[in-house]
């Protein structure tokens, strides 16, 4: 186990820049996600960590060494890969075996740390078959065990559960996390499903366009989002963001819809200037009387929530309610928003008020 | 239903019409083999003989040193085949994994050049070396023949390798050479197969080489075929029978390896198929 440091990793591609002098700080034994849309730069990061991409500059350490021109091979680290990469002509055995083969293990410690392996993730029934005779999850869990019979100093994950169908995914979610708890390894995950980042990860670093947006707790992330970017990223579905202007101690959209503002903002200062006011769509609540009224465009039930649109005088806003109202496409309803859940970004910086 | 029937019987004779030339000619060599010289010439020609004449492949082998032939023919394509493949599969993994196609299109133009273009030069050069008198020159010359069969099939096997796989190799602590030698060859194992049958084929096959290169000690079966043609007066029925006799390997590869050979021509053409 060690810790990973990134100092203003930068990569170029002839003349395209996809990451711009990233740093990064990872504790000995954190859970990191690095989440993004596609093409942020977060798997281009994690090939550069692994070693199967150069720098273009800047330097990562991994524990006190520092690896940035270190083959891959020596940087003692495990990756799991998006497609598992599992060579086809060797069975599950040979397979968690292989990188101690390399290191010319004896033939009975290699036995024992893949039945080792092989017990934590269940595997034991399947050491002798070749990877096309598996499932997907079994697959999934073997790239892992042979991860795991390293026993690596940081273990590294490129989407590893984007193959998976929807119910696997959920499952295999918590089996990595579990297994993390367990072994404590330094642990790099890269995903662009936000929700993974949030429930498996100690840290969360969002990237866009190969510039870090926030580095944070995912709970941290969620409550205080450093920009517009993160606020819309983190959480599903998406945070509504509404324009307008701070007039007489209330936010005014343009088409006159008034939410309150959050108890830390000064009326004062913001004054004038057009502003963006963001709510998530849980954080609204359906009341009987008061609030604001709003018809419905669309409803979406799944049993545990309704997801609904409203239009309140124009403006389009999301909501996402925990109770089973009887809402039908067409109604009005009112609904309120708590002060203390709303957030105001800056229209042209981005950046939260 | 009547119609399915229509339509196989269809097919069947476009088949049938599309084969003809090469099984008609096919039977007509086996047919000359098995037939006396005087079958051979009678007008209207005979197909099927009333007497089989069997001793034209006893012929084949009693008078023209036969075995040698066969033998030498075996050692230039057992060694020009082997060869190519030492040579042929490193360099495309080379050439798939750099990416480097201008050295495949160099080396598909030493292909495409006309062999009588070099035999020439190649011929004084191996007489200056003092070769002439051994195999050596043909199985240097045939590699122009395989390498290159070798080299294109086996690029075609490396470029639909995962890169991730040999990555994952790296990272489990493997050299570049261990990635090749312990992932990347065994998955490309078919490749090498049917690179294997294939240059197998073109360099049993070859006549041109051969017939510049080799002395009288030297011919393989090709020029040996040839050679027989020169003897007082052509007897069609040693000759096909000898002909049959030299294309009965490369007839026999061919079958069994059908399947693997036109999976190795289109390997590449469809990215991760």
């Amino acid at each position: 186990m060690a810790s990973v440091n990134i100092q203003n990793v930068q990569k170029r591609f002839g003349a395209v820049r996809v990451i711009h002098g990233i740093d990064i700080d990872i504790q000995d034994g954190e859970f990191v996600a690095l989440v993004g849309p596609s093409g942020c730069g977060k798997s281009t990061l994690l090939r550069m960590i692994a070693g199967l991409e150069e720098l273009s500059d800047g330097e990562i350490r991994i524990g006190t060494r520092e690896v940035s021109n270190l083959p891959a091979r020596d940087r003692d680290i495990a990756m799991v890969f998006q497609n598992y990469a599992l060579y086809p002509h060797m069975t599950v055995k040979d397979n968690m075996g292989f990188a101690l083969k390399l290191k010319k293990a004896g033939a009975e410690e290699t036995r024992a740390k893949v039945d080792r392996a092989a017990s934590i993730l269940g595997l034991e029934s399947l050491l002798e078959r070749y990877p096309r005779q598996l499932s997907g999850g079994q697959r999934q869990r073997v790239a892992m065990g042979r991860a795991l019979v390293r026993d690596p100093q940081v273990f590294l994950f490129d989407e590893p559960l984007s193959n998976l169908d929807a119910k696997l995914r959920v499952q295999m979610r918590g089996e990595i996390k579990a297994l993390h708890q367990r072994i404590g390894t330094t642990t790099i995950y890269v995903t662009h499903d936000q929700v993974e980042a949030m429930t498996m990860a100690d840290k969360i670093v969002v990237l866009h366009d190969g510039v870090i947006e926030q580095i944070g707790a995912p709970l941290e992330l969620y409550d205080r989002p450093a920009n517009l970017f993160v606020a819309g990223f983190i959480g599903s579905p998406a945070m509504n963001f509404i324009r307008g202007r701070v007039e007489e101690g209330v936010f005014r959209t343009g088409n006159g819809l008034t939410l309150p503002l959050p108890q830390s903002a000064n009326p004062a200062t913001l004054g004038g200037r057009e502003l963006i006011c963001g709510v998530r769509p849980e954080h609204i609540r359906a009341v009987a009387t008061g609030g604001i009224e709003g018809r419905v465009e669309l409803v979406e039930g799944t049993g545990s929530e309704i997801y609904a649109k409203l239009t309140c005088k124009s403006d389009e806003i999301a909501c996402l309610f925990r109770e089973r109202l009887a809402v039908r496409f067409g109604d009005t309803i009112r609904i309120a928003i708590d002060p203390s859940t709303v957030h105001l970004f800056d229209i042209e910086t981005g950046k939260r008020i | 239903m009547k119609r399915k029937t229509l339509d196989r019987i269809g097919l069947f004779f476009v088949a049938l019409v599309m084969i003809s030339p090469v099984v008609l000619f096919f039977l007509w060599m086996i047919s000359l083999s098995l037939k006396y010289e005087i079958d051979n010439g009678a007008y209207p020609p005979i197909l099927i003989p009333e007497r089989f004449a069997w001793s034209n492949y006893v012929r084949v082998f009693e008078e023209n040193n036969f075995f040698l032939y066969f033998w030498n023919s075996v050692l230039v394509t057992g060694a020009a085949t082997i060869l190519a493949l030492l040579i042929g599969v490193p360099a495309g993994y080379g050439i798939a994994r750099l990416k480097a196609e201008k050295s495949a299109v160099v080396i598909m133009i030493a292909r495409m050049t006309p062999g009588l273009s070099f035999l020439i030069p190649l011929f004084l050069l191996f007489q200056w070396l003092n070769l002439l008198g051994t195999l050596w020159p043909q199985i240097i010359i045939h590699l122009v023949v395989t390498v290159p069969i070798v080299v294109w099939i086996m690029i075609g096997y490396f470029e639909t390798t995962p890169k991730e796989l040999e990555e994952a190799a790296s990272i489990d602590g493997a050299s570049s050479w261990q990635v090749f030698r312990l992932v990347a060859l065994p998955i490309a194992k078919p490749g090498i197969v049917v690179s294997f049958i294939l240059a197998v084929i073109f360099s049993w096959n070859n006549f041109v080489f051969g017939i510049v290169l080799a002395s009288r000690e030297t011919r393989t079966l090709p020029v040996a075929v040839y050679n027989m043609l020169s003897f007082e007066q052509v007897s069609w029925g040693p000759l096909a029978a000898a002909a049959l006799i030299v294309t009965l390997p490369v007839l026999l590869l061919t079958m069994f390896a059908q399947k693997q050979i036109v999976a190795g021509l289109t390997a590449g053409a469809v990215k991760g198929g």
